[in-house]
């Protein structure tokens, strides 16, 4: 768990805090995205848990200690750290540039080889074609692969994100979130995550904090209340005038309640129970039809528009998260 | 009337022959085995000190910059004196005395320049995300710097080595006007009795030594970095 207590930060000779009195938790095994215009000091907030930026005021505490009880190139061995630009070292090969950190903890040469193996397997890339590259030799998609892998590898508790998937292109990006929250189902990692993009935040984020300039929170809460009950001015404008749409992203067909199709589903567009919501309004629409058929459990179901509806209105819970 | 003109002319010149081979022959390990050797000495203890002295002073002028102008400033001086009034100099120093060591002294004050602002240079070109992975991952500044920041640092001072090795290759020719030995001996000598064949033997020699140390120096760089043969297919 990492818990903010009034944290700030004030630069020597600047008279404006770039966070200020920053506090949340991050439960355990959750992913909490920080989201946010630029200059809001999103990423600020995220290198001061590992005190690459040191804290003005406040504290940071992991696990209940502050974290600034060991030195700093201790705690960032025990945290793992991804970053836009990836930084992977040219001048080693992949298995080293994983390897970075065991081997600064000492791990034996065997229990590296076959830790940045599992890794190189778990974000899918063959051990045998990848091992011994040199970064260059990667696509943009594989070196930010490698990246994660690397934040990985001594399989630290925690792990702080800065835009991880933020160099590559849309498709990639969003092949690369999707194993990531596959991956994060099994590992439950405490997850500090920077974007500046708020479809990203929702996709990625158990919680969301949205920052305004100044470093000041404007609200932290699950992507659903973020998407329905946003606290202020500032949240709705930012999430953007398509947050309905937004919240039915968050929301799989088969999750939702369908009435029975009792026959007459001659004629109707068909649609696939494992879209979102939204995708499913869309192709409701573009149909022409009024309602669609959707096969969940071996059974028919009608999608309608006030089903999807009824998900929108009034402030009950639209669903689960997708995520 | 030719032969008394051919006559007259070597008399002018005082040396019928170019390159005198039975010279050679006769002075090759006695005279210039020797001054090569001396030369390669000369040069190679040079850039040594000389590097010994400018990666520590680089790696601080690249972390503190407020000292780099002023370094720069020292070692350009040094740079720009000429060679003969810096060895001239150095002699006249009480202690000092004429031989190889002031030699040695002016070559690696004229390396310094080259060597500190490759380094500098070098430190500067190492991209800024990947010192952050590094310190985000929890490397020392000393580890940072031993396992990141030099070895990548490392094409360009190499390439400053290059440069000041070719260039005291050069100017160590001078050293032997204070005795300092080495090729510019023979240039001396064949100078001085007015034998071609000395003068070109060390000038060949000693062009010849710094395109070798040139190419063996590229194959060191090339050798020190498999990852720039590793390139995206």
């Amino acid at each position: 768990m990492i818990e903010f207590r009034q944290v700030s930060k004030t630069y020597p000779g600047s008279s404006n805090p770039v966070v200020k009195d920053l506090s949340f938790e991050v439960p355990e095994g959750e992913i909490c995205v920080l989201v946010g215009p630029s200059g809001c000091g999103k990423t600020t907030s995220m290198r001061m848990v590992n005190r690459l930026i040191e804290i003005t005021e406040g504290e940071i505490l992991i696990d209940g200690e502050p974290n600034t009880a060991m030195s700093g190139t201790q705690l960032r061995r025990k945290i793992g750290y991804a970053i836009q630009q990836i930084g992977l070292f040219p001048h080693r090969t992949i298995a080293d540039n994983i390897g970075t950190v065991p081997n600064l903890l000492g791990w034996d040469k065997g229990r590296i080889r076959a830790r940045v193996d599992e890794l190189l397997d778990l974000v899918g890339l063959s051990p045998d074609d990848y091992r011994d590259r040199y970064p260059a030799e990667l696509s943009g998609g594989q070196q930010q692969r490698v990246g994660v892998a690397r934040a990985l590898a001594a399989d630290p508790p925690i792990m702080l994100m800065d835009e991880p998937f933020g160099a590559v292109d849309p498709i990639t990006r969003e092949r690369l979130q999707d194993e990531f929250l596959r991956i994060q189902e099994n590992i439950k990692k405490t997850i500090v995550f920077v974007t500046h993009d708020i479809d990203e935040a929702i996709k990625m984020g158990n919680k969301i904090a949205i920052l305004k300039q100044g470093g000041v929170l404007a609200q932290y809460d699950t992507p659903q209340n973020i998407l329905s009950r946003p606290d202020s001015e500032f949240v709705s404008s930012f999430v953007g005038a398509d947050r309905v749409l937004k919240r039915l992203s968050l929301t799989r067909v088969s999750e939702m309640d369908l009435e029975q199709a009792n026959g007459g589903t001659d004629g109707l567009p068909r649609i696939s129970a494992r879209l979102t919501v939204k995708d499913a309004l869309s192709e409701l629409i573009d149909s022409g039809q009024s309602k669609a058929v959707v096969e969940k459990d071996g059974e028919n179901g009608l999608l309608t528009f006030e089903a999807i509806e009824a998900l929108t209105s009034g402030t009950s819970d639209g669903g689960e998260q997708s995520a | 009337m030719s032969n008394q003109a051919l006559l007259l002319l070597q008399d002018v010149l005082g040396e019928p022959k170019l390159i005198d081979w039975e010279w050679l022959r006769e002075n090759f390990s006695e005279d210039v085995i020797p001054a090569l050797q001396g030369h390669i000495f000369l040069s190679f203890v040079s850039v040594a000190i000389a590097l010994v002295i400018a990666l520590p002073i680089g790696v601080i002028s690249a972390r503190y910059r407020k000292i780099y102008p002023p370094v720069t400033a020292v070692t350009g001086v040094l740079y720009s004196i000429p060679s003969l009034a810096l060895f001239a100099m150095l002699i006249s120093i009480p202690g000092v005395v004429i031989g190889p060591s002031p030699v040695i002294i002016a070559l690696v004050a004229y390396s310094l320049l080259i060597l500190i602002r490759n380094t500098v240079a070098g430190i500067d070109s190492v991209p800024p995300e990947t010192i952050d992975a590094a310190r985000g991952m929890g490397l020392t500044n000393r580890q940072i710097l031993l396992r990141v920041e030099l070895p990548l640092a490392l094409p360009i001072i190499v390439a400053g080595v290059r440069i000041a090795t070719v260039t005291i290759i050069g100017i160590a020719t001078i050293g032997a006007y204070i005795n300092g030995g080495g090729l510019g001996a023979l240039i001396f000598d064949g100078i001085d009795r007015q034998f071609p064949t000395e003068i070109i033997a060390g000038a060949v020699l000693a062009t010849a030594l710094a395109i070798i140390a040139d190419l063996l120096l590229l194959g060191l760089e090339r050798y020190l970095r498999p990852w720039a043969r590793a390139r995206r297919t």
